[in-house]
């Protein structure tokens, strides 16, 4: 367990700040990213819709709900479920050969591929160090 | 209570707080697609004239009315069969160029392009590709090959005659 606490604070202000810009980038593009949930092909039009719709917000959210510091354990486990749901979607769609982009950064986004799967297990050993972290000191009674 | 249940709490309530302040800013959009807007694909009309979904039955209207259709899916898959006619431009290679015989087509008349059909999207790449190339008139026929095949309309195997 990492114990450094201006460690731990780089690492919420950089995972924070990582969702909070992949969050954005679909804000601003809903249907774009709703075509990119699309062309996955594992679910629907009207779920792709809603997952355009609500996830870009949970990124944002729990980005900034970490770097404020508040409920930032919560925000971490938000962020670490849904890295560990990027990554077996990335190898599920790798293992159906399927040459989709990852929809990741918005534009910036790679096709789904190992470079996916790297820079999400990063991101999901800095959000584990944060959910495995220390707890807040109690104050004393 | 737990350390872990108060983790998960919290994980749950910005979810909530997502789902919340989704549907408020975005309630315009949910708005439209309740009314069915984007129920086909995600693009809106007014931002690509020019670019319309067809039926199987407008397809084969088109077909026999002679107009161009191109095929947006891989060359192996052309090869195994096909919309008479019908040109080989698969969507992927297109995105590092457009095959030549496009250059001899005419920017106003009607192109239909199609792909595997249910979930395919290379049609629609494609027919983005074509808007941005000048053309004025595509079609997507959303149910592909695969309507074309079930529909028991005619085909054709081998490679492009271009």
């Amino acid at each position: 367990m990492i114990r450094n606490r201006p460690l731990l604070l780089l690492f919420r202000v950089v995972l924070g700040g990582l969702f909070i810009y992949a969050g954005v980038v679909k804000i601003v593009d809903p249907l774009g990213f709703a075509q990119d949930i699309r062309n996955y092909r594992l679910v629907g039009q009207s779920l792709s819709f809603i997952v355009a719709v609500v996830l870009p917000w949970l990124e944002v959210l729990a980005g900034v709900f970490l770097i404020a510091g508040i409920w930032k354990r919560g925000a971490a486990l938000v962020i670490t479920g849904l890295l560990v749901f990027f990554i077996v979607l990335t190898l599920v769609t790798m293992a159906r050969g399927l040459d989709v982009d990852c929809g990741c950064f918005g534009s910036l986004s790679r096709k789904s591929g190992w470079g996916v799967v790297l820079e999400d297990l990063a991101m999901l050993a800095l959000g584990l160090c944060l959910l495995m972290g220390p707890r807040k000191p109690r104050a004393l009674p | 209570m737990s350390e872990a249940g108060r983790t998960l709490r919290q994980a749950l309530a910005i979810a909530a707080l997502s789902v919340a302040v989704a549907a408020v800013v975005r309630f315009p959009l949910i708005q439209r697609f309740a009314r069915g807007e984007f129920r086909e694909t995600f693009f809106v009309a007014a931002d690509f004239p020019g670019l319309r979904m067809i039926t199987s039955a407008e397809a084969e209207d088109l077909w026999r009315a002679g107009e161009a259709f191109v095929d947006a899916r891989t060359e192996d898959l052309y090869r195994q069969g096909h919309v008479p006619r019908a040109l080989s431009a698969s969507a992927k290679d297109a995105e590092t160029g457009l095959p030549l015989f496009f250059e001899r087509l005419p920017l106003e008349g009607t192109l239909v392009v199609y792909c595997e059909g249910g979930d395919c999207q290379s049609s629609l790449a494609l027919a983005k590709l074509l808007l941005k190339k000048g053309f004025t008139d595509i079609r997507i026929f959303s149910g592909g090959w695969e309507e074309w095949e079930r529909a028991g309309l005619p085909a054709e195997k081998g490679d492009d005659q271009e």
